[in-house]
């Protein structure tokens, strides 16, 4: 976490991402993309060594950007749960996994906990309905989650910052 | 080629879409989205026409026209897809006044808009007159709106110096995302979000003077609604004149369209469409021009103070003081910005009545700065702007200055002669290239300021010298040699202040721009620090007076609540009375209705709605400050009694005013019936309040979006139809509003009580501001009223006193508005940021 603070008052470099594709408004979504893994969102000085390098503006950037959900301009939580709501889970429990997250983290669906540490969204399907109902935490997925389970996951993240 | 449309056989050029064809032919398709300055979008949907041979509805903005085509643009198909989709773009757009029944009764009585904070309406939106929506949607004949309208409560955004952005009134044409891509390569604006969240904005919700605006105003000139405005002129009106001047800020010397009414500058724009002019031309020239600070008069140095004169004696004594210096002694100072006519005078002036050798002539510095250093032996001149500081004229005798603004030096000088600037006069300017530009009359100079070849010749007729007749600019442009001058000339890019205002000049004879135009010290300059943000209408610091602000919200787009701790007025308070509040000391005084009162916590309660400079002062406050004036309760208490049944009309503030009558009435025994209106659902508000205090209660709409369709009016008309009696009626809302209801009640002999709302000053029966005139008598709404009898009032009258002073308000607000820190976030939360 320190780490993390002290990095995004540093100035961002990103010209090996920007020497990775052709300097053309084609390669403007590959670039938020990769924008994105590494540093978790769109920062706005990132935008603007864009808008250096590709000569069109940041705001009709971010325009492209805002278009497109998986795009974001917040910092991430340390760790981002999503709640699947797709067909499959939802006939199984997917909505009462939802709501039991939304009372253990006292927090609602697309909202950060006040710390920090997770953050809570739905998502539409994972593609893997056959172990539903699902919820994923960092992109790893649990299967057949049911309300008790929830619990025991929450702490597999909840424990790190005491091993730190 | 040749094509047919609507049955006509008409030719088209190579290249022409059908639309241009169309409209080239005098064959009007109804279209938004596209501008004449604009490739082609095909986003609107309005100019859908049907081919034959072609399927569905093309746009026909986007569609080449070709040979053989057979076009109908006007069948009862694509006039109902029309009006389908413009309805869809009114949902969320202020759209009530559009499908108002009362449209054209509104427009007969109040045909110019009204200013307020938020527009809510088509009679409190800036561009009421000249708005495409309102055209179209007459055109298409729009009065339904399918479902109730949407309203985004999106912030006012009034944070930079020159442009007012309300995003409820966008319809996403995005004429204004294109227009700065277009004209600028890459655009400081985009559609931000998607779906029915999409607005236009700059990236990570900076504002525009962050995101790097060039502030050439296109945007603002391409927007169809009143989203985007020019804060100057928005509330001038329709301009009634235009006129295409050169601007001479900088010898870039663009061409301008200058719009004026009743002879005052109101804007400036770009004559070439395609090429943007700089923040000086398109924003600053209007508010320079009409500075209240302006020469007005002649003045002339009377022991040690300069008194006013009229011209000829200014101009007797000016030649008198004159005569001892002929030869060189004397010199004339002036800059190339003055036009080649006059500099022709000047020189000639100079030479022959003067014989002097020491005509200067300076050149601007790339900021228009420049600074003389007079000859040696020079112990008289004549200066036309402020070229030279305080030392370097210590050694004269005799300073006269011919000039538009007063400076350091016109405050030393003997004689003060006003001058008219460009666009308030006729003329002949270079530019950078020495190419002839020419300068028309767009309007009035101000007070009796001349141009300033006129006042040079009338300074040497006193003197006694010939050969200074000339009857116009021409005259002397044909004595001079000056070439005609071509007013348009083809341009591939942007003058460099246009597509950096940076790079500006900041200095117009010899005065700083930015005293002048407060909103340019937002603007950052090459080679300066950068600017501390300005607020012009500092705030007032904390606890100033002693009526503290306990709550304040917006309980509606544009009325805002507000509590004040004023225990001897809610001591005191009876239903129908007011209060008058100054904000600060040196506020106008503005009376508004009581709402609400507690005798326990000692609270006073006023709804308020922004409208112009004094309301926005208040509404811009917050919970915790404090106010420095609180006046009440004033007025005549309505009289309450058992009068059986009593219907209460409500509009706009009034929703708030008749709460306490509601509350009397009913204590008194009446049956209440409160009847209140609100142009659209999102507007109403103390619904509730009411419906728990009214034995009956109505809300209705205008545009039908919840309940009653209609005006408080409507609905008091239905009952007296429906053979219910009344036995009273108290109507509080603009005069529009209790007119209607006056006149509906008048022919069933209800009693009507009406709260007139006139322009006061003191409130206590002194000043006869705020009369009125009541079947034979006059009286004074402060002390007589508020409240008389509807049916006797002359509401033309009212109306009219009501704007008495609108046009010096209007300038007032031009001249204080840029309350940059003040207006966002930062004040008052007036801006309805959470």
């Amino acid at each position: 976490m320190a780490e993390a603070t002290l990095a995004s008052e540093c100035d961002v470099d990103i010209s090996d991402i920007l020497s990775r594709y052709p300097r053309n408004q084609g390669s403007v979504i590959p670039l938020l993309q990769d924008i994105q893994d590494r540093y978790g969102y769109l920062r706005p000085e990132a935008l603007d060594a864009l808008e250096q390098w590709l000569g069109i503006s940041a705001n009709e950037i971010y325009g492209v950007a805002t278009f497109y959900a998986q795009f974001r301009f917040t910092p991430p939580a340390e760790h981002t749960i999503h709640v699947c709501q797709g067909t499959a889970c939802h006939v199984r429990g997917g909505a009462q996994n939802m709501a039991e997250l939304q009372q253990l983290l006292d927090v609602k669906a697309g909202e950060m906990t006040p710390d920090g540490r997770f953050e809570l969204g739905r998502v539409a399907c994972l593609g893997c309905c056959a172990l539903a109902p699902v919820v994923s935490v960092d992109g790893h997925v649990y299967a057949r989650v049911s309300p008790k389970k929830l619990p025991a996951i929450l702490n597999e993240y909840s424990g790190e910052q005491e091993s730190q | 080629m040749e094509l047919v449309i609507d049955g006509k056989q008409v030719t088209a050029e190579a290249g022409e879409t059908i639309l241009q064809c169309a409209l080239r032919h005098g064959i009007e398709i109804p279209h938004l989205c596209t501008h004449p300055s604009l490739p082609p979008f095909g986003a609107c949907r309005m100019c859908l026409v049907e081919i034959e041979g072609m399927r569905g509805f093309p746009t026909s903005c986007t569609t080449p026209a070709a040979a053989g085509m057979t076009v109908r643009t006007n069948t009862p198909a694509l006039q109902e897809l029309r009006r389908n989709t413009l309805a869809l773009m009114m949902i969320e757009h202020p759209s009530a006044c559009l499908v108002c029944a009362k449209r054209e009764l509104c427009d007969q009585f109040r045909p110019a808009s009204e200013k307020a904070g938020r527009t809510t309406g088509c009679h409190t939106c800036n561009n009421k007159e000249v708005c495409e929506v309102r055209r179209l949607s007459e055109e298409l004949g729009f009065c339904h709106l399918p479902v109730p309208p949407m309203y985004h409560q999106r912030p006012l955004e009034r944070d930079n110096p020159f442009i007012d952005r309300d995003l409820n009134l966008c319809i996403l044409c995005g004429r204004c995302v294109r227009i700065c891509k277009h004209q600028h390569g890459a655009s400081v604006i985009d559609f931000v979000g998607r779906s029915s969240a999409t607005k236009i904005g700059e990236a990570f919700g900076r504002s525009l003077l962050e995101a790097g605006c060039r502030f050439c105003g296109s945007c603002v000139d391409v927007c169809p609604t009143g989203t985007l405005a020019d804060r100057y002129a928005k509330w001038y009106g329709k301009p009634d004149s235009a006129v295409e001047t050169t601007c001479i800020f900088c010898d870039a010397a663009c061409a301008l369209n200058a719009l004026a009414t009743d002879g005052k500058l109101v804007s400036a724009h770009a004559v070439n469409a395609g090429v943007p002019v700089c923040v000086l031309g398109r924003f600053a020239l209007a508010e320079f021009l009409n500075g209240t600070d302006r020469l007005r008069m002649p003045h002339v140095r009377v022991g040690k103070v300069l008194r006013e004169h009229e011209w000829d004696a200014a101009l007797e004594t000016a030649a008198a003081r004159l005569q001892p210096y002929v030869g060189s002694a004397f010199a004339f100072v002036c800059d190339t910005t003055s036009t080649l006519e006059d500099r022709h005078v000047f020189r000639k002036f100079t030479r022959e009545v003067m014989q002097s050798e020491h005509f200067i002539e300076l050149t601007p510095d790339a900021r228009g700065e420049a600074h003389v250093t007079l000859p040696d032996g020079v112990k008289a001149a004549c200066f036309t702007g402020a070229f030279a500081d305080d030392e370097a004229v210590a050694g004269l005798e005799l300073l006269l200055v011919q000039d538009c603004y007063p400076s350091p030096l016109s405050e030393r000088a003997d004689i003060v002669l006003p001058a008219a600037v460009f666009a308030e006069i006729e003329g002949t300017a270079a530019d950078r290239a020495g190419a002839p530009r020419p300068l028309r009359r767009a309007c009035t100079p101000p007070g009796q300021a001349r141009p300033d070849w006129e006042i040079v010749c009338g300074l040497a007729r006193a003197m006694g010298a010939n050969g200074f007749l000339y009857e116009s600019a021409r005259e002397i442009a044909l004595e001079a040699g000056v070439a005609e001058a071509a007013l348009w000339i083809a341009r591939e890019e942007a003058p460099a202040a246009a597509r950096d205002p940076r790079e500006r000049r900041t200095h117009f004879r010899g005065h700083d721009i930015a005293e002048k135009v407060l909103g340019l010290k937002n603007l950052p300059l090459n080679g300066a620090a950068p600017a501390a943000v300005v607020a012009a209408t500092a705030q007032a610091p904390r606890a100033a007076g002693k009526f503290e602000i306990l709550e304040k919200s917006e309980i509606a787009p544009n009325n805002h609540e507000i509590v004040i701790h004023a225990p001897h007025i809610a001591r005191k308070a009876k239903a129908g009375q007011f209060v008058i509040v100054m904000v600060d000391e040196n506020s106008e005084r503005v009376p508004y209705t009581l709402c609400d009162w507690d005798v326990a916590r000692g609270t006073i309660t006023l709804v308020v709605q922004e409208m112009g400079q004094s309301s926005r002062k208040l509404v811009l406050k917050s919970a915790g400050d404090a106010l420095a004036h609180v006046v009440g309760p004033l007025g005549i208490p309505l009289e309450i009694q058992h009068y059986g049944t009593v219907a209460l009309a409500g509009g706009c503030y009034g929703v708030g005013g008749i709460l306490p009558i509601a509350r009397a009435m009913k204590d008194a025994g009446n049956h209440v019936i409160a009847v209140v209106e609100a142009r659209s659902h999102y507007l109403a508000y103390y619904s509730d309040k009411l419906a728990g205090i009214a034995d009956e209660f109505m809300q209705t709409t205008i545009d039908g979006s919840h309940s009653f369709r209609g005006h408080a009016v409507d609905y008091i008309g239905k009952m007296l139809q429906d053979g219910r009696k009344l036995d009273c009626v108290v109507a509080i809302g603009c005069p529009f509003m209790m007119m209607l209801t006056a006149q509906e009640t008048q022919p069933h002999g209800v009693k009507t009580f009406v709260a007139l709302n006139p322009i006061m000053l003191d409130g206590t029966g002194m000043c006869g501001a705020c009369r009125v005139s009541v079947g034979e008598e006059t009286k004074f709404a402060c002390v007589d009223g508020p409240f008389f009898d509807g049916h006797l009032v002359d509401w033309e009258e009212v109306r009219d006193r009501r704007v008495a002073y609108s046009a010096a308000e209007i300038q007032s607000i031009g001249r204080t508005e840029p309350v940059v820190a003040a207006a966002h976030h930062g004040g008052g939360h007036a801006c309805s940021c959470k």
